[in-house]
């Protein structure tokens, strides 16, 4: 059979950054480590996610979580951070959005700890280091949550 | 020092030197370091606070640090500039978080703080009344010591 000029083809999977309509999920990055939130952009462009913003504290992250509010789809959050740490900036950001979505992402992994940002209203969690799969597949869960 | 503490250091630098740089790691002996201890050139600082107190120390040299850097980035950096800084720092948390995690699952209960990153010649460290023990590490980019000084609390 042949295809229609034009026609989109069925077989090739959309990038998990994209919507059905083709526009891309906005994400603001917070973490202190310039190295993480190059990884974490790398990781997250190469799916066409959109870095609207990142921030380099949890203080700063709620600011920017603001300004750029309601254009942001999710947000990534390290939990040790100089200033406002993680948890405390999940916190402000579901009083000011309860609906936000916010992966934790963080080098400690102890269990009360991952509970408590769970039970926080934390939509996943990801331990450090980072592996390319475990990222996607974790946002792309959230963003479905 | 008790062993306790030293093992989950041990082991969780080997797993993350492993899966960061994706090369074989050798571990050699631990030994024990009493007065004030020469810096390699490059060291990162992470304090601990808790049941246990003290910090562990990264330290390499410059041109270990560069290539280690290099290889976590995945490009070829041709100093110690800001995002070599900031990669060495994050691999000494990674490092420190995981060998928290499993005292954590040990029972032992204590935080972090952000790390610090020292550069410079000549530096020494020096930690009053808590010998420190040196975890040395080799990598293909060149070698590290894990230096760790930790106590219980009084």
């Amino acid at each position: 059979m042949k295809l229609m000029g034009g026609m989109p083809n069925l077989n090739e999977k959309r990038p998990l950054g994209l919507r059905d309509d083709g526009t891309p999920y906005r994400v603001l990055v917070v973490d202190d480590s310039m190295f993480v939130i190059k990884q974490i952009n790398q990781i997250l462009t190469s799916e066409s996610f959109s870095i609207v913003a990142t921030a380099g504290d949890g203080e700063e992250g709620l600011e920017k979580y603001k300004e750029f509010f309601p254009n942001i789809d999710l947000v990534t959050m390290d939990v040790t951070m100089p200033k406002m740490d993680g948890l405390s900036a999940l916190e402000k950001i579901l009083e000011f959005d309860r609906n936000a979505r916010v992966v934790m992402v963080s080098a400690l992994g102890k269990e009360d700890l991952v509970k408590r940002a769970l039970m926080t209203g934390a939509k996943n969690y990801i331990v450090k280091p980072l592996d390319r799969k475990k990222v996607l597949e974790r946002i792309a869960t959230s963003l479905k949550l | 020092m008790r062993v306790e503490y030293i093992n989950p250091f041990v082991e969780s630098a080997y797993n993350v030197l492993k899966e960061v740089l994706d090369c074989p790691v050798t571990r050699g002996e631990l030994y024990l370091k009493s007065a004030s201890t020469p810096v390699l050139g490059v060291a990162v600082l992470v304090g601990l606070a808790g049941d246990v107190e003290g910090r562990v120390l990264f330290d390499m040299n410059r041109a270990t640090a560069v290539a280690i850097a290099s290889t976590m980035n995945g490009e070829e950096l041709q100093k110690l500039d800001e995002l070599g800084k900031a990669t060495i720092t994050e691999l000494a948390n990674m490092i420190t978080a995981q060998a928290v995690t499993k005292l954590y699952e040990l029972g032992f209960r204590f935080d972090l703080t952000p790390p610090a990153i020292f550069t410079g010649d000549n530096m020494e460290v020096s930690t009053s009344q808590v010998e420190a023990l040196i975890v040395p590490m080799e990598v293909p980019q060149g070698k590290l010591e894990i230096n760790v000084a930790i106590r219980e609390r009084a």
